[in-house]
């Protein structure tokens, strides 16, 4: 059964801190499973704040400013996606949110409403969160929407909404992104971080998009996209990418689809029945995901309970690991899995654990950083950051060590390292209590099996 | 040696254990040409680095940031260097240099990023792809390669451009430091575990990454051991990697692809210092590297190909600086130049997009040419169809 528990928690959340590992292992799936749901119902909305109002003129300062309150919140962000005191379960998905309506938000307080978007809708009704992103402010600038007007129409957000949020290619015509085009013209969006729709500049005219023929508005267009199954389809494989990634099994795929559909797009409800479901956890389905940047630092800083004395060091590790928040390389989102490794962040990823544990400083030398002023300071070079063992103490007994590694695998690793620890014992062997405790957590987070989940 | 040991013994890299895989592997077929790419990152202003000298519209747009007539380096009647690019007038002279003009593409993006990322990939500005040229160079040419460093990134990790479906170029910041790294003891053992494992293909993928990573650090490392070229590169981290290029072309490695980058140039304010320091520092660089390459009749096998993700506004904004822009120019170097000097003629500031130049010749025209006259590729499979060569090259 802790298998399965260590599975779930891999995937729906940031796995587990040993003292949750000690209390949850034993629980059974369907309880776990209303845990994870009981702590996102719990938990705090976001606090949006107002811009003052940038007038016409965007200075570079502001934009400094700007970028500053992002880096903020994106630290912010992963302080929860650390902490077993909040919604596991509700950050996670955040963050597939995040990936999916990929948006590069330089201005925090449009970052910031956004991600509360995505937060206050990531369980709930995806009907819902995609006409309240197509409301979006960050989203209305990023794929210029805010250019989209009756007589010169900017096909952006169309396009991408039907490409890249809904349906997929295949399943919309030229003409159809260009219907669409129409229907959100003058959905615009004001500095303070406010929707506005521009009556003036909207096109009120007939248009026909998906066969169906009528004055339709931006809300219309969404809810024809939604009553096509192929929709449910293209979403269902995003989830199962992001939370099953293996190969697509397309029988589950097909139904889940329709249950997505029949539900009205019911988010919450497709995710618990496919996390209590038993083929969720079928053993090919194990230790096949490649911990995303996000996840692999949320992962450690959990079991390692650590905690940073410049935690905007943090943000240049993830830069050098492939993942910004709030930054994704394009629209598309980031395109995960293999793709996070190359030889550099392999390298880093494998030495990341020893950093932490001996504080030794970690060679981020980035050749170019245009607007990231902040990474600029040689500070972030370094992470320095403590790490309390205590609570993984009481996991071992401190006499064998072939039990105790293999206690702490159990706890670290979705599928055993290839490793004789009886090799390494020369390493490990003259050492006690904290001390041999690192030297074990030292080989199993260099392995390269800690790295999937 | 038992294993049991290991960790005790200090003759860890025994040459047993660690046979380089590198011994017998099928290599990257270029017919021995080089391509060194250097991006000029954050959008250098293209119509400061190279001055249409001649034109009273340029002066108009730029009161405070133009490059005073006689402060140009004169290269034809109209057009010159900014005088931070003295180090490339030799270059020039001898028919080593191609400037290519008003590069660009359809519906330009002006943020870095994205713009950024429309040059790796040689995707359309509405197009996004998750493989770059030049990996997908690297997934058609070098299919039975089964070490990444054929392709070489200086900088802190690979960008999009080097990344390709199957093939993958290799990352580094510096070699002696990477080679620090690799000696880890513990990940050293780690790479000798036996994970051909079918059941999990991702523990056998990351098994694999690692030890072609320590592969190719071994092999790099006793390529440039010892070695060190003579010319004078800046001191400064571009030079260190022009440097770390030029030992490794000396030394014969299999190295065919370097990729090296060079930032700081987005100059909304007060432009004209940083601008003028950062062109020196690159013209410097490719000054040593040519020599260094020209004294080892290396030279005429290099081509150098720099490029930035866009230019800047024609016009200065409010704060001695310019704002993202459109086209810009686009700098071939090496020893063997089908058209040296000026591929085409000067930017048309009386014609505009929005207040930036417009584009005359795709980028991927460019990479289409590489590609096909340089490195004996087939340009359609990498780069799709409908990019005509430049005949530059």
């Amino acid at each position: 059964m802790s298998l399965r528990i260590k599975h779930l928690y891999q995937r729906a959340g940031f796995g587990l801190s040993p003292l949750e590992w000690q209390t949850k292992k034993s629980l059974s799936i369907p309880q776990a499973v209303d845990h994870l749901f009981q702590e996102a119902d719990a938990a705090t909305p976001l606090t949006v704040i107002d811009f003052e109002d940038l007038a016409e003129t965007v200075t570079e300062d502001r934009r400094k400013a700007g970028r500053l309150l992002t880096q903020q919140y994106t630290l912010e962000w992963l302080d929860r996606m650390a902490t077993p005191d909040e919604s596991a379960l509700l950050e996670r998905l955040t963050l597939f949110w995040h990936d999916h309506f990929a948006c590069r938000s330089v201005f925090g307080h449009l970052a910031i409403r956004q991600l509360h978007t995505l937060r206050e809708h990531a369980l709930g009704s995806f009907r819902d969160l995609c006409l309240a992103i197509a409301r979006d402010p960050a989203m209305i600038r990023y794929l210029n929407n805010q250019q989209n007007k009756k007589n010169s129409p900017n096909e952006n957000f169309a396009r991408e909404l039907l490409e890249l949020f809904t349906i997929g290619p295949g399943n919309y015509t030229e003409q159809d992104i260009k219907e669409a085009a129409r229907a959100f013209t003058g959905w615009g969006s004001t500095y303070k971080g406010e929707f506005r729709f521009r009556s003036g500049q909207h096109d009120y005219g007939t248009k026909t998009f998906m066969g169906q023929t009528g004055r339709f508005d931006g809300a219309d267009i969404i809810d024809i996209i939604l009553e096509q199954p192929a929709t449910a389809t293209f979403l269902v494989r995003k989830f199962w990418a992001y939370y099953v990634s293996a190969p697509a099994d397309e029988d589950l795929i097909q139904s889940l689809s329709e249950q997505y559909l029949a539900s009205d797009y019911n988010t919450g409800a497709l995710l618990r029945s496919m996390f209590t479901a038993d083929w969720f956890y079928a053993k090919e389905y194990q230790s096949q995901q490649i911990k995303s940047p996000v996840v692999l630092v949320s992962v450690l800083r959990r079991s390692l309970d650590i905690s940073f004395n410049n935690p905007e060091a943090q943000l240049r590790l993830l830069r050098a690991l492939g993942q910004s928040l709030f930054d994704p390389p394009n629209v598309a989102g980031w395109p995960g899995g293999r793709s996070w490794i190359d030889n550099a962040t392999l390298m880093l990823r494998l030495n990341l654990g020893a950093g932490l544990l001996t504080k030794r400083e970690l060679d981020l030398q980035f050749r170019d950083l245009p607007e990231l002023e902040i990474l600029s300071d040689p500070q972030t070079r370094k992470l320095d950051a403590e790490v309390n063992l205590q609570p993984l103490l009481a996991l071992i007994d401190g006499n064998d060590l072939a039990n105790d590694f293999q206690c702490l695998s159990d706890y670290l690793l979705a599928t055993p390292a290839r490793i004789n620890i009886k090799d390494l014992a020369g390493l490990i062997d003259d050492t006690s209590g904290e001390e041999r405790l690192r030297r074990m957590l030292l080989v199993i987070l260099s392995s390269p099996e800690f790295q999937l989940s | 040696m038992k294993r049991r040991t290991f960790l005790k013994n200090t003759g860890l890299a025994s040459a047993a254990l660690f046979a380089p895989a590198f011994l017998q592997r099928p290599s990257l077929v270029t017919n021995g040409k080089i391509l060194i790419v250097v991006q000029l990152s954050g959008g250098n202003d293209g119509l400061n680095t190279v001055i249409p000298y001649r034109n009273d519209k340029y002066y108009e747009l730029r009161p405070d940031l133009a490059i005073a007539r006689q402060d140009v380096l004169n290269l034809t009647d109209e057009l010159g260097f900014n005088p931070s690019l003295e180090d490339l007038r030799p270059l020039y002279d001898q028919g080593h240099l191609s400037i290519i003009n008003n590069v660009g593409y359809p519906n330009p993006d002006r943020s870095h990023f994205r713009s950024m990322d429309i040059w790796q990939t040689a995707a359309n500005s509405n197009e996004y792809l998750t493989t770059g040229w030049l990996g997908r160079y690297l997934d058609s040419r070098c299919t039975g390669c089964d070490v990444p460093h054929h392709a070489l990134e200086f900088g802190q990790g690979l960008s999009l451009a080097l990344k390709g479906v199957d093939k993958r170029g290799f990352a580094l910041n510096d070699i002696q430091q990477m080679a620090r790294t690799n000696r880890n003891p513990l990940l050293r053992y780690l790479a000798q575990q036996d994970a051909h494992d079918h059941e999990h293909e991702q523990v056998a993928y990351l098994y694999k990454t690692l030890l072609e990573t320590q592969s190719s650090t071994a092999y790099l490392l006793e390529k440039t051991e010892g070695k060190r070229t003579r010319a004078n590169f800046p001191a400064t981290p571009f030079g260190r990697d022009l440097r770390q290029v030029a030992d490794l072309i000396l030394a014969g490695s299999d190295t065919k692809i370097y990729y090296v980058s060079l930032g700081g140039f987005d100059t909304h304010a007060n432009q004209a210092g940083p601008q003028g320091r950062l062109l020196s520092v690159y013209a410097e660089g490719m000054k040593a590297l040519a020599e260094e390459l020209q004294q080892h009749n290396l030279w005429q096998d290099t081509l150098v190909m720099t490029f930035s993700e866009f230019g800047r506004r024609v016009a200065q904004n409010g704060s001695r600086g310019t704002d993202h822009g459109a086209a810009s120019n686009l700098f071939l170097m090496g020893g063997n130049l089908r058209q040296p000097g000026f591929y085409n003629e000067g930017p048309n500031l009386e014609d505009l997009l929005e207040g930036d130049l417009k584009y005359k010749v795709d980028f991927r025209q460019v990479y289409a040419t590489v590609l096909d006259k340089w490195l004996a590729a087939d340009a359609k499979s990498v780069i799709g169809k409908g990019f005509d060569g430049l005949g530059v090259l």
